[in-house]
């Protein structure tokens, strides 16, 4: 059964669902979209991701985390903390050889978790997230509190503040190669979780297959 | 392509660049971008919260940091005013 299954996990604060592709034996990779508004803008491609490592016979879940996409969690009462417990527990109900595959801010929901490696791709740290999302609020005259219509208190704000990504570990970063900051490996592509309009990059994407592939493999 | 400004001719790339990718403009259109190109106001595409994601990728490519109070509606009123003050903060 390799074809796209739609499932849920538990953890202490409740039950979210989750997108499954690939077998379920041998390694998993556990994605996670980036937080807020970039979330939109790389859903479709993560999936083009997962669906690509399927066929090299690797499975994956995109989970939804409390206060993101179908959860009955509200934005706004989801907290960092939950976020992060929820990931725990996920990673501990797939098993033992799980790897984080990461998308910008998503990197930091992995928090303690026990993980085999992370594969990060262009990732970002809660400084520069909060930076973004003033910059999108002020841009658009929003209130203060008031991002691009998500509530968010300023415990919120004060927690994603100080959340940087871990680099500890196995851990491979992956950058666009218009990007200067240090990488493992660069590739060419527009950032798509900065378009106005949402798009795919399905080349891309499966050059980022095989690269998480041949790194899970090593 | 045709350089405008003497000098900022990496920093003009890298704007053009930008807003090719952001604002999903196609690589002929923003060739044909001259200083006098208006944007904000002018190009449907650059709404309130692409000039968020604009000024941003410009800050990662660049390795600049802009000010909030940088911000206003002159350095985004055409595409001279954007590459001189991009330039400015890379190239100081």
């Amino acid at each position: 059964m390799t074809g796209l299954r739609f499932q849920h996990y538990d953890w202490a604060g409740g039950r979210e669902a989750m997108l499954r592709f690939g077998p379920d034996a041998g390694p998993i990779a556990l994605a996670a979209l980036p937080l807020f508004e970039e979330a939109n803008r790389t859903r479709q491609f993560a999936c083009t991701i997962l669906r690509a490592l399927a066929e090299r016979g690797i499975g994956s879940v995109l989970p939804d985390f409390p206060g993101t996409g179908e959860s009955l969690v509200a934005t706004a009462d989801a907290t960092l903390s939950d976020q992060r417990q929820a990931y725990s527990a996920l990673a501990q109900q797939l098993g033992a050889d799980i790897y984080a595959l990461s998308i910008r801010s998503g990197a930091l929901l992995e928090g303690d978790a026990t993980l085999a490696g992370r594969w990060h791709l262009s990732p970002q740290s809660g400084e520069e997230l909060v930076r973004d999302l003033e910059r999108a609020r002020a841009a658009a005259g929003r209130a203060e509190g008031d991002y691009a219509g998500n509530r968010l208190s300023s415990e919120r704000i004060a927690a994603l503040r100080e959340a940087v990504p871990r680099g500890d570990g196995r851990c491979r970063i992956i950058r666009l190669d218009t990007d200067p900051r240090a990488a493992d490996a660069t590739y060419p592509g527009v950032p798509l979780w900065r378009r106005s309009e949402p798009d795919n990059n399905i080349e891309l994407a499966q050059k980022l297959a095989a690269d998480i592939a041949h790194w899970i493999a090593a | 392509m045709l350089v405008i400004f003497e000098g900022t001719s990496q920093v003009e790339t890298t704007v053009r660049a930008v807003l090719a990718d952001i604002l999903g403009l196609s690589a002929d259109r923003v060739a044909a971008f001259t200083a006098d190109t208006p944007l904000f106001g002018a190009l449907p595409e650059l709404d309130s919260m692409a000039v968020a994601s604009v000024l941003t990728e410009l800050e990662d490519r660049l390795g600049i940091l802009i000010e909030d109070d940088e911000i206003d509606g002159e350095m985004l009123e055409t595409f001279g005013a954007l590459v001189t003050f991009a330039a400015g903060k890379a190239l100081v």
